[in-house]
């Protein structure tokens, strides 16, 4: 077994009651590489994002069939959720930061776990603000609430409260897409020099954005994964014919 | 008609329902005032309802008078509520004191006392204690009715002040505190509230929580909410009865403050599961996913982050209650009593302020008294409110910026 996979599918298959939104997906996500999902909209990009930290738990409707491996164990057998959501993290479409102090939001995540200590609290608070190119930014304002913070600064706070529980996989779902282009350019600017520590799979929205700052690229279509491949090679060279036309507009 | 006319018609019948829905709140409000306002005073809030016998200790002493006689009579030794001077003010040297004979009124009884109608800055009444040690007091319009044994009853104003200034050294005078006051029932309305609060709040928290958060949405949990919308439909006096016979009889509380505030918990649960689970499904569940997504357990999500959000619906689920627990009388005559007494333990009764005006309108046929009290729990009613309101704002997470 090649241990650089994060994370390996098998014959994935996800209903939402009747409806079958994702149709039998296999893929290796590599440790440590920026992945990222394209596709037109309800294409199944987010589901099958959220089965990997398994978010889709919290729909009664959902029935998965398939196994999705994470360093070799399949997360939905009888492991702990709590402990895999500690380590796979996730960043949302909308930011959103708790309605509670700058601080407060950081060392939320840690704290359920436990920790308590003032002090090493307030350097995971400073370590993780400063990694999400947030620290200068809100260092003398950490008491205010994360709620006074602009569009872009909250959705670097909600990467920040991901680092602060030293995840080994961050989960971005459009991480972007409410946020104007220079809010979006540091947030790019981020996920690069994230990606030396993390393994990153992102939803995107914008065909720009995942051939700046990913590795591997999957197109998604109708619940299906069409084509999963090197970047350059999805965007340049690809295989099935309807990753080209998508990725060249003559899409739909 | 024309378009304009039926506009201009319909607008006013409009501003016509209006202006009487407002003047009609405003009469009942002004009527309230106007018959209760004359009884609203400082001995009112602070005096029991029942008058009080006290024995009063001190050393006689012999302080000169220091205002001019016509002073003296202007001092209003009488409450004009329920009193008509009669005789005097004498002033009396060795008690410090001037006294009056009044007519007396209490309730519906009227007799002849001696009152104390001004006191010397350095009377000993001033220093008096109890029986006990404790010291006590004596204020103008209380009652004498002896002094060191000998009884006031059938003595004119000028024997009873000779009586006084024949006595010297160890003084032990038999005074009367008037009653009419609402003291108590103050007290007992604030019991009431804080513990029908502290049994209805943790359970109607708890129960909303199940509802919005844990329970599947089905069968069940409509026929707990249909049961919840029901309950709070239901007139109080059925609950009355119910807590008469359940808490009052059958648990064998007697009828006392806690079969009172166990039954109005019960009137007040619908109300705060209805307003806490209100409250809940507004707080967005990208703040559940967010903190689920960082590891967090449900009971953690819930208690750290959902239930912060909805502190300020919660907040109103609680004005309304307190409004509800001032509010009620049919259901509390039932099950806490009509004493106008501070009750001592959880099994002793009492009287709120509701069931006290309902009491003395009813029963004594005092509007006016009754309409003081009204007063009094408009007051209430409003400051709490106010109080509310600006814990809720303090409390909201979503006003901090
Ligand atoms: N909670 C849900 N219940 C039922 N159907 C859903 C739910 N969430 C998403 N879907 C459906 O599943 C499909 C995939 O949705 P999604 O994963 O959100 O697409 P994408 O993120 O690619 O836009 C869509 O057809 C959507 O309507
Ligand atoms: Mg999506």
């Amino acid at each position: 077994m090649d241990t650089n996979i994060k994370f390996n599918t098998k014959n994935l298959d996800l209903f939402y009651g009747d409806f079958q939104a994702l149709k039998s997906i296999n893929m290796e996500i590599r440790e440590k590489e920026v992945t990222a999902f394209i596709g037109p909209s309800g294409c199944g990009k987010s589901t099958f994002l959220r089965c990997l930290n398994r978010m889709n738990d919290l729909i009664d409707s959902v029935k998965i069939n398939g196994e999705i491996l994470f360093d070799g164990k399949d997360i939905n057998g009888p492991i702990d959720v709590i402990n895999l959501r500690t380590r796979v993290g996730m960043v949302f479409q909308k930011p959103n930061p708790f309605p509670m102090s700058i601080y407060e939001n950081i060392a939320y995540g840690p704290k359920c776990q436990g920790m308590k200590d003032k002090n090493q609290l307030d350097a995971l608070v400073k370590e993780s603000l400063t990694k999400a190119a947030l620290w200068d930014e809100v260092k003398d304002r950490l008491n205010k609430s994360a709620l006074g913070l602009s569009g872009g600064q909250q959705q670097r706070l909600c990467i920040a409260r991901t680092i602060a529980m030293n995840p080994e996989v961050i989960l971005m779902d459009e991480p972007t897409s409410a946020l104007d282009p220079i809010a979006t350019a540091k947030i790019e600017d981020l996920m690069s020099s994230l990606k030396k520590d993390y393994t990153i799979i992102i939803v995107t929205h914008s065909m720009q954005q995942a051939g700046r700052i990913s590795d591997k690229t999957a197109f998604f279509l109708m619940g299906e994964v069409i084509e999963f491949n090197e970047t350059p090679i999805i965007f340049t060279n690809p295989h099935d014919k309807r990753t080209e036309d998508y990725i060249t507009g003559r899409f739909g | 008609m024309g378009r304009t006319a039926k506009d201009s018609l319909v607008k006013g019948i409009i501003y016509l329902a209006t202006g009487i829905t407002l003047s009609v709140l405003l009469s009942i409000v002004g009527f309230i005032f106007v018959k209760g306002i004359s009884l609203v005073n400082w001995d009112f809030l602070t005096r029991d309802y029942n008058e009080k016998v006290v024995y009063a200790f001190m050393e006689s002493g012999d302080v000169p008078l220091s205002i001019d006689e016509e002073n003296l009579n202007n001092k209003q030794p009488y409450d004009q509520r329920y009193e008509t001077l009669l005789e005097g003010p004498i002033y009396v040297e060795n008690i410090g004191a001037a006294i009056s004979k009044v007519s007396y009124k209490n309730h519906s009884t009227e007799r002849e006392q001696i009152v104390i109608s001004y006191i010397e800055k350095d009377s000993p009444l001033n220093g008096a204690i109890d029986s006990t040690g404790k010291a006590i007091i004596i204020g103008t319009d209380y009652i004498l009715q002896s002094i060191n044994g000998t009884d006031f009853s059938d003595m004119t104003l000028e024997e009873v002040s000779k009586t006084i200034s024949a006595e010297s050294g160890e003084l032990k005078i038999k005074v009367v505190q008037p009653g009419g006051g609402i003291k108590s029932n103050i007290i007992t309305t604030l019991y009431m509230v804080l513990l029908s609060l502290i049994v209805a709040l943790p359970l109607g928290i708890f129960g909303a929580i199940y509802l919005t958060e844990y329970a599947k949405p089905g069968r069940l949990v409509n026929a707990i909410r249909f049961a919840a919308e029901c309950l709070a439909g239901i007139p109080s006096i059925i609950f009355g009865l119910f807590g008469m016979a359940f808490f009052v009889v059958a648990m064998n509380l007697q009828i006392s403050l806690i079969s009172g505030s166990l039954t109005v918990a019960i009137i007040l649960l619908p109300v705060i599961i209805r307003s806490t689970e209100e409250a809940l499904k507004t707080v967005p569940m990208a703040f559940r996913e967010g903190s689920l997504a960082l590891g967090a357990t449900k009971l953690q999500t819930i208690f750290k982050v959902v239930l912060p959000c909805a502190v300020p619906g919660i907040a109103t689920a609680v004005l309304l209650s307190i409004g509800r627990v001032v509010g009620e009388s049919a259901a509390l005559l039932l099950t806490a009593g009509t004493v106008a007494q501070i009750p001592g333990t959880l099994f002793s009764p009492g009287s709120t302020l509701t069931v006290q005006a309902y009491y003395v309108a009813k029963e004594e046929g005092n509007i006016e008294l009754a309409c003081a009290i009204g007063i009094v729990i408009i007051v209430i009613v409003i400051v709490l409110n106010i109080l509310s309101r600006i814990t809720s704002d303090k409390l909201d997470v979503f006003n901090k910026k």
